[in-house]
């Protein structure tokens, strides 16, 4: 059997023997065997310590409360990935890719977070002042602020001040439970100054808060609150492959299904004569000239 | 709302397009109608059914239990995978057994899932873009814990339904699967403890259970069929024992493949940070590993005739040839068979193999 790596790589993460498997320098095995946990071992890969009870303790918590959701995005690609029978992993994978710059934007929170927590301290203003100015230079380009807001749980998000909770109960509080506490009393303040309604603090807001707390850079946040949510959705998924019908359009079902024909609004041109090819070339060139088409492109 | 319409004027005027009109057509096309189809009143409006989980504007909650409220008791995300998808608590043992699988599972050096995740990285990507296609590395030969499960299943039924001992039917097993990749038995741990030491894990804890047993009734009966040394496999040590923790096979094949994403983020960090992005056009292919035609002369689009070769095969005795052929030439296909099932209930390529 060929055990050649497939690739070849400088890496300080792990080494991978016929003895054993090493992770930061310890031996998987051996960190498995002594009763570590499996957030004790997400410390171990991406900040090479072993954490205080109290940190591993919040990262259970908030990989915990974060993992299932329900309808969101995520579980709504792996189950619409699961209609047309791949192999599961095929949905999870979808899944975890529908985190992006809206949905679960952990990373792009953590660097907002750095980025002006770093502004605080070459401009020799305090933690409060840059979370206004954070808040000031978001609304005023109009540009949301990260971790501020969920569309389903419009008046609080369920896990967001739990969290908050959690952290302060824990005695985690750091720079960037501060930073982040002023900017959602700035950003409260402002709102309201506006007589705009009431926007509440999400997930991202408290729970990337916490991790960047615990040592966690953005990314390697972004990375457990996104592939968490990956268990949730593959269970979403597997429910349907199990007990759901494929393709999801079975007129046969008591429901309309999902992706049913009358499911389907259509707004776009008009229906069209398709133009013969010898009519192809003059078609082609009024319509370019034309421009109208310009509205439908995407 | 819907707005299927007839539109006789506009088929009119369409006329007749390429075989559209052909008699062979079982309908008429120029009668079709255009727009949307109208909801659907009779039958119930559509909505996302799940047994896992619900949310509303202030809970989320799984199974029945409200998910904040799961956290706030003391319980952790290892319980939250016992919660959505055995819709159970588990006991303190399962909870400590599952997070040494996990532990087990995070890591595996420079293995498939951290090489996608690296050469999505590559492309300059989110890191969730990186860490998706790192799961889908889990098939049925590397991290194969469907196929290792279904399997385990199947022949345990086999040996209640026909009265089987174990035994004989581990043995059959594997005269049966000897060559597969999801046996569970091979020499990759030969040197390495880390199977071993998950099974006598499980047993002290007193979570082994029947998957267990019968997985070192299969280790027992390979080693006695084989001639080289084989054991238990982190694949079989793994897939068992989450078995026997309660998860179905494709469960389990979710729950690692996503546990090993989570390494495969730090993969894709390093990547980035240690190496550069790659552009399109930049990666070359050395000509040492090549072992397709010599180069030749594109013929002339004019002489395409004296030159194309048809593809079509008239007899059987013909399309034989003609696929014993194919299969020579290395990147077709023609030499790959596959039997590809709906794996909506137990998953799987029921076989693939090189002609």
């Amino acid at each position: 059997m060929d055990r050649e790596p497939l690739i070849r790589r400088k890496t300080a993460i792990s080494y991978k023997t016929e003895e054993k498997t090493v992770m930061r320098g310890y031996d998987l095995s051996e960190l498995a065997e002594e009763g570590y946990s499996f957030c004790d071992a997400l410390f171990v890969m991406y900040q090479n310590r072993i954490p205080t009870e109290k940190e591993e303790k919040m990262l259970k918590y908030e990989m915990g409360v974060f993992m299932e959701h329900s309808m969101s995005p995520s579980a709504v690609a792996a189950i619409g990935v699961s209609a047309g029978r791949p192999n599961l992993p095929c949905a999870v994978a979808a899944a975890v890719t529908t985190f992006g710059g809206v949905h679960g934007p952990g990373a792009a929170h953590g660097y907002m977070l750095d980025k002006y927590l770093e502004r605080a301290k070459t401009e020799g203003r305090t933690v409060d002042e840059m979370a206004k100015t954070l808040v000031d230079e978001y609304m005023d380009a109009g540009r949301p602020v990260m971790g501020m807001g969920q569309p389903q749980h419009t008046d609080s998000d369920p896990r967001a001040e739990p969290i908050h909770l959690k952290q302060e109960e824990l005695g985690l509080e750091g720079v960037y439970l501060e930073f982040q506490r002023a900017l959602e009393k700035h950003f409260h303040a402002r709102r309201k100054k506006e007589g705009r309604s009431h926007v509440g603090v999400n997930v991202v807001g408290s729970g990337n808060t916490a991790l960047m707390e615990i040592g966690f850079s953005p990314n390697a946040a972004w990375c457990l609150g996104s592939v968490c949510r990956g268990f949730s959705c593959a269970a979403h998924a597997l429910f349907n492959m199990k007990k759901g019908r494929a393709w999801g359009a079975s007129r046969n079902e008591p429901m309309v299904q999902m992706i049913d024909l009358s499911m389907i609004k259509y707004v776009g041109p008009d229906d069209r004569i398709v133009p013969t090819q010898e009519e192809r070339q003059a078609h082609a060139r009024k319509e370019k000239e034309k421009g109208e088409y310009k509205k439908w492109v995407i | 709302m819907g707005d299927l319409t007839h539109k006789p004027e506009l088929n009119q005027q369409k006329g007749k397009i390429g075989n559209l009109d052909s008699s062979k057509n079982p309908f008429d096309y120029g009668q079709r109608e255009y727009g949307t189809v109208p909801l659907d009143t009779k039958r119930l409006p559509f909505q996302w059914v799940s047994e896992i989980a619900y949310k509303n504007v202030h809970r989320i909650v799984s199974r029945g239990y409200d998910t904040t409220e799961v956290m706030e008791q003391g319980y952790g995300v290892v319980d939250m995978l016992f919660i959505d998808y055995q819709a159970r608590i588990p006991l303190i043992e399962e909870e400590q057994m599952l997070n040494y699988v996990m532990i087990l599972a995070l890591e595996d050096g420079l293995s498939m899932p951290a090489v996608m995740s690296r050469m999505v990285a590559k492309s300059k990507t989110f890191l969730t873009q990186a860490a998706g296609a790192s799961i889908l590395a889990f098939g049925h030969a590397f991290g194969a814990y469907s196929a290792f499960g279904n399997r385990l299943e199947t022949y345990m039924k086999k040996a209640e339904d026909e009265g089987l001992p174990l035994e004989d039917t581990a043995e059959l097993l594997v005269k049966e699967n000897w060559d597969d990749e999801a046996l569970g038995v091979s020499s990759l741990m030969l040197m390495d403890p880390a199977a071993k030491r998950m099974i006598a894990r499980a047993q002290k804890l007193g979570v082994a259970g029947k998957y267990i047993d019968f997985a070192q009734k299969i280790v027992a009966a390979a080693q006695n069929l084989s001639e080289e040394p084989v054991d238990l496999d982190m694949l079989g040590a793994t897939g068992a024992t989450m078995l026997d923790l309660g998860f179905s096979p494709e469960a389990t094949w979710a729950i690692l493949a996503v546990t090993r994403a989570f390494a495969a983020g730090a993969h894709y960090i390093e990547e980035i940070e240690r190496d550069e992005y790659c552009r399109t056009g930049q990666t070359l292919t050395p000509k040492d590993f090549y072992d397709g035609p010599d180069d030749r002369p594109v013929p002339p689009l004019r002489d395409r005739n004296n030159v194309a070769q048809s593809g079509i095969c008239q007899t059987l005795d013909e399309w034989a040839a003609a696929r014993e052929e194919r299969k020579k030439i290395i990147g077709s296909g023609h030499s790959i068979v596959e039997e590809i099932e709906d794996p909506s209930k137990k998953s799987g390529i029921k076989k693939v193999g090189k002609l």
